[in-house]
């Protein structure tokens, strides 16, 4: 079952097209990563999901249910972890958590279990009592997404999640949400930390310029995208490197403890053959070899590097 | 339990903290008891209506409608705060929708209104127990004021509150608009014996109304020109309420 399908989503400000005629499609029990450079349309995107604005053109179905006609039966399936931080500032941690129980109509024995259990998980418990005011701009974003699973819900917009939390927080957070996707909850969720988007999502879409230009699981997209192989092979040190590999071409040397020749191309295990081939044939012993798997990293690099060119080459 | 009552449930228990109570309280309180008797000897009593009415059951009186707005800041405070602090559009991605937002602001503040002003008469009552007229109007009419009132100075507040960006910009154009609201009416002296251009600008202020209610009602006096001040609080604050719900609805997220 599809839990978010959008057609043909646009929406302009002005005459600045924020979303250009996007097309989504995210399975119920999923995580969905939606990745792009800042001002490349995702927030808004976000807030065209979450109902928080109408849609230029095109449609959105959330849970099978039209957002544009029943926008208030969506938001009561959907939990929301905007970009920018939201909390109550007069409010102790745990009375926010509690609060924000109340508000979802969260039953009173309900709210004490939950609060309870999201303090211990979120690590809050030593700032329970502390002020939203008074406490550091991490706690307060763990304390934001810990909030939004005081209720129940079939769908978890997060956008930038673990901005200013620190690695472990970041990871437990990670975990958490891995967690609950198994139990069925499905997540759309934003970030500008690749290694993230890799470890945690089923399918990932990258956006630039208010389009989407390229969808897929991370695998695949590597697969599409990723045939730059990185190869590194170490040799003891050899003064004139450049006169043995005379002719094989695409190749970088570096020196650190030893001679590193660098291979980074889209033929590189061609490269690689005949670069072995030159060492053996002078009599040089190869101490070390290495393949760098292509990160998610490189593919967005390149897919928004490969957008922005045709962008430009077409006068956009 | 109904999204609007959980809203208001939300607004009261993120705004009833130490400060705002004592604000409630403690300002009305010296006004009343130290002004109140400080002025006695400068101002024996205050005509009003067929009565003389000592300067601190006049002063008391009025300060039932400078509490009330006074305490309808909180309509501006709660909205500005919650621009602020992210939980306007929280609240938008949650199970409510604007129009539940925008009345939870009113009752909250029709609330506090009342409790305001009950409070105030409660504390004040020793001082006018003595001019105090109790009649079939008494309550109505202080229920009337508190109401128009709570709603009629919550949307002005909400209005500067949705027009403003920056906080220094709201505290210093909220404090100016209360500061002419409190001082020029007739909540802490009377119209009559004013000079005429102070006395006309009293009358363009909805809390002289407000307070000339409360005073009507408290010491029986009502006349036609209360039933007029009546219709002017009704238009003003069903006005003003239109105005900041469509500025509210419109506000961009």
């Amino acid at each position: 079952m599809l839990c978010i399908e959008a057609k043909s989503l646009s929406r302009s400000y002005g005459n600045v097209i924020a979303v250009d005629s996007i097309d989504l499609s995210v399975e119920q029990g999923k995580i969905f990563g939606f990745l792009g450079p800042n001002g490349a349309g995702k927030t808004t995107t976000m807030k065209l999901l979450t109902t928080l604005v109408s849609p230029s053109s095109g449609t959105i179905t959330i849970l099978g249910i039209d957002t544009s006609r029943y926008p208030l039966a969506v938001r009561k399936k959907i939990g929301v972890v905007l970009q920018q931080p939201s909390y109550e500032p007069t409010l102790t941690v745990e009375k926010s958590l509690e609060e924000y129980g109340m508000m979802w109509d969260v039953d009173p024995k309900t709210r004490k279990d939950r609060v309870e259990e999201l303090l211990s998980t979120f690590d809050l418990q030593d700032i329970r009592k502390k002020k939203n005011d008074d406490i550091s701009i991490g706690q307060r974003r763990r304390v934001q997404v810990a909030r939004e699973f005081m209720h129940d819900m079939d769908l978890l917009f997060l956008d930038e999640p673990t901005a200013g939390l620190d690695p472990s927080a970041r990871r437990g957070l990670l975990d958490y949400i891995k967690g609950k996707v198994q139990n069925g909850l499905t997540i759309f969720f934003t970030t500008h930390i690749l290694e993230e988007a890799e470890y945690l999502c089923d399918k990932i879409a990258i956006i630039n310029r208010g389009k989407i230009i390229a969808i897929d699981t991370p695998d695949e997209l590597k697969n599409k995208f990723g045939r730059e192989k990185t190869i590194k092979i170490r040799i003891g040190n050899v003064k004139d490197i450049s006169s043995v590999l005379q002719g094989v071409g695409n190749y970088e040397v570096g020196y650190d403890e030893g001679t590193i020749i660098t291979i980074h191309s889209a033929d590189s295990e061609q490269v690689l053959v005949k670069i072995l081939q030159a060492l053996q044939s002078n009599n040089i012993p190869v101490e070390d070899l290495s393949v760098v798997p292509t990160s998610l990293e490189e593919i967005f690099l390149t897919v928004v590097k490969n957008s922005n060119a045709s962008n430009i080459s077409s006068g956009k | 339990m109904h999204p609007i009552f959980r809203l208001v449930n939300r607004n009261l228990t993120i705004s009833l903290n130490m400060g705002f109570v004592i604000w409630q309280v403690i300002f009305p309180v010296i006004y009343i008891f130290v002004a109140g008797f400080a002025y006695t000897s400068l101002i024996h009593s205050v005509p009003f209506g067929s009565k003389n009415l000592n300067y601190p059951a006049f002063i008391a009186s009025g300060m039932i409608g400078f509490n009330i707005m006074n305490s309808t800041l909180i309509s501006g405070i709660i909205i500005w705060n919650d621009r602020r602090h992210g939980m306007f559009e929280q609240i938008l991605v949650g199970p409510f929708t604007r129009a539940q937002y925008i009345l939870s602001n009113v009752y909250t503040i029709g609330i506090i209104g009342l409790v305001s002003a009950g409070l105030i008469t409660a504390i004040g009552y020793p001082l006018f127990f003595k001019s105090i007229e109790f009649n079939a109007l008494t309550i109505p009419l202080v229920v009337f004021a508190s109401i128009t009132g709570a709603i009629l100075f919550g949307s002005i507040a909400s209005i500067i509150s949705t027009r403003l960006k920056s906080s220094e910009g709201f505290n210093v154009v909220i404090n100016t608009v209360f500061l002419f609201f409190a001082f020029v009416s007739t909540a802490f002296y009377p119209a009559e014996g004013a000079p005429p251009i102070l006395a006309i600008a009293f009358y363009l202020n909805p809390l002289t109304y407000l307070v000339d209610v409360v005073r009507a009602g408290i010491f029986d006096n009502f006349t036609q020109t209360v039933g007029y001040e009546m219709i002017v609080l009704i238009t003003g604050a069903v006005t003003l309420f239109i105005i900041a719900t469509k500025l509210l609805s419109r506000l961009e997220i």
